[in-house]
């Protein structure tokens, strides 16, 4: 094992220097830094072509320069000794502060689509392949193909024109008129018909429900304005605890295990009074304290299905855990739409919230909430995008992976041997089909830095893509390297993480040493 | 289902729940924030590119957006207005040409006039910038290699290096330049620049006296004895790039102003926004307490920002969507201003190859459908355009319509291909075209104009090539006539020389007229505006009685203001809409 981790760790550091090679000649060669210059009428035209070339250090050959820019760039393989050199762009910016920066913006952006991508695409994955050929599986894949195969800017300007700008207007007076909200209803009525599934009367009936269920709260709404001064209250909170404590049990345990529903059940308790218990000190709250908080939440959640136990007592545990989580996770959303008014009516955001541009609104003051509000407010367009084109990939890899499994000899034996759907499907499907994906998954993570290019320029944000585009433009190779350097490391980084987590997830594949 | 105890107390905390609510009702306590900002009195500026430096003198540092910032951080003893007039600020200080023979310039600063920090702006000031952009200390040779440029410039040093070493007034507000022969822009040869004070700490010296005698002490620079001065060089360099920051640093020394605003916050690559200089009274008084901008590349995404009310002002790179997307939101207020920047697209012939022949040259302006060509590619952006008719003038400057009249552009103002089959007599010359067949406007003007130089007997050959290597292929006799950019300064004549000269550095297409050489040697020693264009219309009507080519048309700049605002409005010249950022006001 050893033996084959250096020997791929020596590959990756000999195709790394012969790429950088190739990349910095290749960029060095990609035009004429002094183009604009040429054709320039300054009177001072040769000062600042020289000026420029003294920049460049044109008057070295390239492959020269390469090796001028290796000697600084080794200097980072010195761990704590802040020597690192990776040159200088046109600004005279090193391109490590440049990097630094740059990588910080792409990361912002593409984390959170990345794992809402997966986590949506490997769910919709595995319930199209559980309702293989059904209207919802079609559908799924018709939407799917759909959005992977729209342009990103295209989607991104209909996000902004219809998301950003077209909502701010309603925020304006949101009262949404009642053949609208009869609309929005039947069509999440139909759309709940075909997802629920079974017997005509089975669908009719969800879907009325639904249709009456939203219809009736868009109404609701619409009336006491909700959108200006939005909020879930205790009621809600403690509704829709129960519905989750119903599902979580549903999916860990299995209703018929009834220790771990109590255990669900009583978290949500727990929740509904933690949530008067807690708003004075959500007021003061910093990232540090949420995170705390959190994992409290889960450790209390966890501590009563220990304590309610059962036969099987870690699925109580896992049950009221995961409980506990989504419920805290209902109250912290509370808290944010009560912060909701006060960043409307902050003097940036000039009652418009949701942002076309940018990360955050400049010079916006506020308290945690308010800010945290900012930033989702400009993070949503750009994430929802990336989430649409990338959402094919997961959803379609994973219904294929999942569909090879159910048609499994052992799946058949688990069948016969009288074990539940539930557990069929949760304990020996799901599970190794997400071996498969957990291969993509790490590939997507290296790529994850250098590949959203196109929305970067789009949504104004200046991270890896730019300092890319930037360095060509000016046909500088220091940024290119610095992206290329980076983006090659995780690539490589994560293409061995696949590798090692294949072998330890899948027994039938071993590392030959 | 049966329910256990458990349970039960479940459904009796949901109801305690319940009765809670009631009294707390659903929308919670109001959370507290911080105060919310100051009250109106703002502006959203968007710019294309991102600060990355206070210091736009230097060579690194030259940038569109470092020049708007230093404009309006810094002031100086003039600005240049919408119509490409020179106005002195009066209140920072006056210059004034002394005698005629041989030219001397006196610029006093007035007393009062600070950095922000409280340091007085004076002759030490203005020596250092007068030693950063004279080139006076530089011994470096260019070919040999030798040598030292101690400050890299952005500016043109030709003006300044003719002056001998400034003398100091007696109340140390003052420096007197005396230049060894007459220039004609000394008037736009000099400004302020950096504070003296910062440069002299920050580059190894005890305090602006002692770089005021090291400047003093040191000798102007010999290229053919070069010697390298460690302490200036060191200065120098602080200079070139000390001011050199995507961030606001935390020395507020590297960030002093002297004009109506002053750096308060940046966020790297995303904003930077500017307050009000408190002390600021030494030039036209600004109405806005706070300016952000923003950096947008992309000219959709900075229309968008417009009209979901992140942005107040944009000037994005203008297309005819742009445009048409612009218009679309008058309806909310937004006015939409295009006009003619100081860039111009033209066709030049080559005194050579075929064109040798003044009559072929002729033939061809004859044929060039000028109007055509400004219908086509720049109407859609700004309905009031027309062909412009002078190569060294602007619609904009005030002499440019006598100028226009003399100069024998009307000889060509429409198409004439009856005229030019004439002057062919029958001849079907060869034309390689050279052109950026990357810039669509390029690839526009050269289809029409081949489709009618063929009609007059031209066989016209595309010679376009990609955009990083057309500009290299620029006088080196590849082609017979070109399509491509120049950039008229808009004020001052230095330029006139630089393309028009026999010898001048931008004359690719090798136009020689011994007349205008002389009238040009002229023009760069007369320091009288009214003589300057008197001779610029006499070489403009040269250029055009010798087939030089023809102008095509100004590029159009847009500019786009939300209904808040008054007193935005954008010039040709250099800074845009920000030449008068003192004159913005909230309605």
């Amino acid at each position: 094992m050893l033996t084959y981790i250096v020997r791929r760790l020596v590959t990756a550091a000999l195709i790394l220097l012969g790429a950088s090679f190739l990349v910095y000649l290749l960029t060095a060669a990609s035009g004429d830094p002094l183009a604009e210059l040429r054709a320039s009428n300054a009177p001072n035209r040769e000062q600042l072509m020289e000026a420029r070339s003294n920049l460049l250090d044109l008057d070295t050959p390239a492959p020269i320069r390469y090796f001028k820019w290796l000697a600084g760039a080794s200097q980072c393989l010195i761990p704590f000794a802040g020597t690192c050199d990776l040159g200088r762009n046109t600004a005279n910016q090193p391109i490590t502060d440049a990097l630094g920066h740059a990588l910080i913006q792409t990361l912002t952006l593409v984390t959170a689509a990345t794992v809402l991508a997966i986590l949506v695409g490997i769910t919709l994955g595995i319930i199209t392949a559980l309702r293989q050929y059904s209207t919802l599986d079609y559908g799924v894949t018709f939407m799917a193909f759909l959005f992977f195969s729209l342009p990103i800017f295209w989607v991104a300007v209909l996000l902004k024109e219809f998301g950003a700008i077209g909502f701010n207007n309603f925020l304006r007076n949101p009262e949404i008129p009642l053949p609208a909200a009869i609309g929005i209803g039947a069509v999440l009525g139909i759309v709940a018909a075909i997802v629920a599934g079974g017997e005509p009367k089975r669908r009719v009936l969800t879907g009325g429900i639904v249709f009456a269920v939203v219809t009736a709260v868009l109404i609701y709404f619409s009336v006491t304005l909700w959108f200006k001064t939005p909020g879930l209250g205790p009621v809600v909170i403690a509704i829709a605890g129960v519905g989750l404590a119903y599902a979580v049990t549903l999916l860990t345990a299995g209703l018929k295990n009834r220790k771990a529903l109590q255990s669900a059940l009583l978290a949500v308790g727990a929740g509904v009074v933690a949530y008067f218990a807690i708003q004075p000190l959500l007021n003061q709250a910093t990232f540090l304290m949420i995170v705390l908080l959190a994992v409290a939440t889960v450790l209390v959640g966890v501590a009563i299905g220990y304590f309610v136990g059962g036969y099987d007592r870690g699925q109580s545990m896992r049950a009221a855990g995961m409980t506990s989580f989504l419920v805290a996770f209902l109250i912290l959303l509370d808290r944010f739409m009560q912060a909701w008014p006060t960043y409307f009516d902050n003097s940036r955001v000039r009652g418009r919230p949701i942002a076309t541009i940018g990360a955050t609104t400049p010079n916006i003051e506020g308290d945690f909430w308010v800010l945290s509000l900012d930033s989702f407010t400009h993070l949503i367009l750009p994430t929802s995008a990336l989430i649409l084109i990338s959402l094919a990939g997961y959803t379609r890899f994973t219904r294929a992976s999942m569909l090879e499994i159910m048609n499994m000899d052992y799946i058949r034996t688990a069948r016969a041997k009288g074990l539940s759907e539930r557990t069929v499907v949760m304990r020996h499907a799901f599970r190794n089909a997400l071996i498969p994906i957990a291969t993509i998954v790490a590939f997507d993570i290296g790529a994850l830095i250098g590949g959203a290019v196109i929305t970067e320029r789009v949504f104004s944000v200046r991270g890896m893509g730019f300092l890319f585009f930037d360095g060509i433009e000016h046909v500088d190779p220091n940024p290119v390297m610095g992206v290329f350097v980076c983006v090659a490391i995780t690539a490589m980084a994560f293409n061995l993480i696949a590798d090692l987590a294949y072998s330890a997830l899948d027994p039938r594949v071993r590392v030959k040493a | 289902m049966r329910f256990g105890r458990i349970s039960k107390a479940v459904g009796v905390a949901a109801v305690a729940a319940l009765a809670l609510s009631a009294c707390a009702g659903n929308t919670g306590t109001t959370p507290t924030s911080a105060a919310a900002g100051k009250q109106g009195g703002n502006a959203t500026v968007v710019e294309v590119n991102a600060f990355s430096s206070f210091n736009q003198g230097s060579a690194d540092g030259n940038s569109d957006i470092n020049g708007n910032i230093s404009y309006i951080t810094r002031s100086g003893f003039y600005y240049v207005d919408d119509k490409l007039n020179i106005v002195h600020n009066d209140k920072f200080g006056k210059y004034e040409k002394v005698s005629d023979d041989p030219l001397t310039v006196k610029y006093t600063v007035n007393e009062g006039v600070k950095w922000s920090d409280g340091e007085a702006i004076d002759a030490g000031d203005l020596l250092l910038s007068w030693a950063a952009n004279s080139g006076y200390y530089d011994d470096a040779d260019a070919d040999a290699k030798t040598g030292t440029t101690y400050f890299t410039t952005a500016a043109d040093t030709s003006g300044l290096n003719l002056t001998e070493f400034p003398e100091i007034g007696d109340d140390g507000r003052s420096i007197t330049l005396k230049y060894a022969k007459p220039f004609a822009d000394w008037e736009i040869a000099f400004d302020m620049d950096m504070p003296a004070h910062v440069v002299a700490k920050k580059g190894g010296l005890a305090d602006e006296k002692a770089l005021i005698d090291l400047l003093k002490k040191t000798p102007r620079g010999d290229s053919k004895a070069p010697k390298v001065n460690a302490e200036l060089k060191k200065v120098a360099d602080f200079w070139n790039s000390g001011f050199d920051s995507k961030t606001l640093p935390s020395d507020p020394s590297l960030y002093l102003s002297s004009g109506p605003y002053i750096v308060k916050s940046i966020e790297q690559d995303a904003s930077m926004t500017l307050v009000k200089n408190k002390d600021y009274t030494w030039g036209p008084e600004a109405h806005l307490d706070e300016i952000t901008i923003r950096y947008i590349g992309s000219a959709p995404a900075a229309v968008q920002a417009l009209k979901n009310g992140e942005a107040d002002i944009i000037a994005p790179q203008p297309s005819a969507d742009t445009l048409e997307q612009l218009k679309a939101l008058e309806s909310q207020g937004v006015t939409t201003e295009s006009y003619g920047e100081l860039a111009y697209d033209h066709l030049d012939l080559n005194f050579s190859g075929p064109f040798k022949d003044k009559k072929v040259r002729e033939a061809f302006m004859k044929t060039v459908p000028r109007q055509d060509i400004v219908d086509k590619i720049v109407k859609k952006l700004d309905p009031n355009s027309k062909p412009l008719d002078s190569e060294l003038f602007l619609p904009s400057q005030a002499k440019y319509a006598d100028a226009v009249k003399n100069n024998g552009s009307a000889n060509y103002a429409s198409v004439d291909i009856a005229g030019a089959k004439e002057l062919l007599a029958g001849a079907t010359p060869e034309i390689k075209i050279m052109y950026n067949k990357d810039n669509p406007n390029r690839v526009d003007a050269f289809s029409l104009i081949r489709e009618s130089a063929a009609k007059a007997g031209f066989k016209i050959v595309d010679g376009g090539l990609g955009a990083s290597d057309w500009s290299g292929t620029l006088g080196d006799g590849s082609y017979d006539a070109t399509i491509f950019g120049w950039i008229n300064s808009g004020v001052g004549v230095s330029g006139v020389p630089q393309i028009f000269k026999s010898t001048g550095g931008s004359n690719f297409n090798g136009f020689k007229s011994a007349e205008a050489d002389k009238l040009m040697d002229e023009l760069i020693v007369t320091t009288d505006k009214g003589k300057q264009d008197e001779l610029t219309a006499q070489i403009d009507k040269l250029i055009w009685d010798e087939a030089y080519g023809v102008p095509l048309f100004q590029t159009v700049g847009v500019a786009a203001i939300s209904d808040r605002f008054t007193g935005v409005k954008s010039s040709p010249g250099q800074r845009g809409v920000w030449w008068n950022v003192w004159d913005w006001q909230v309605k």
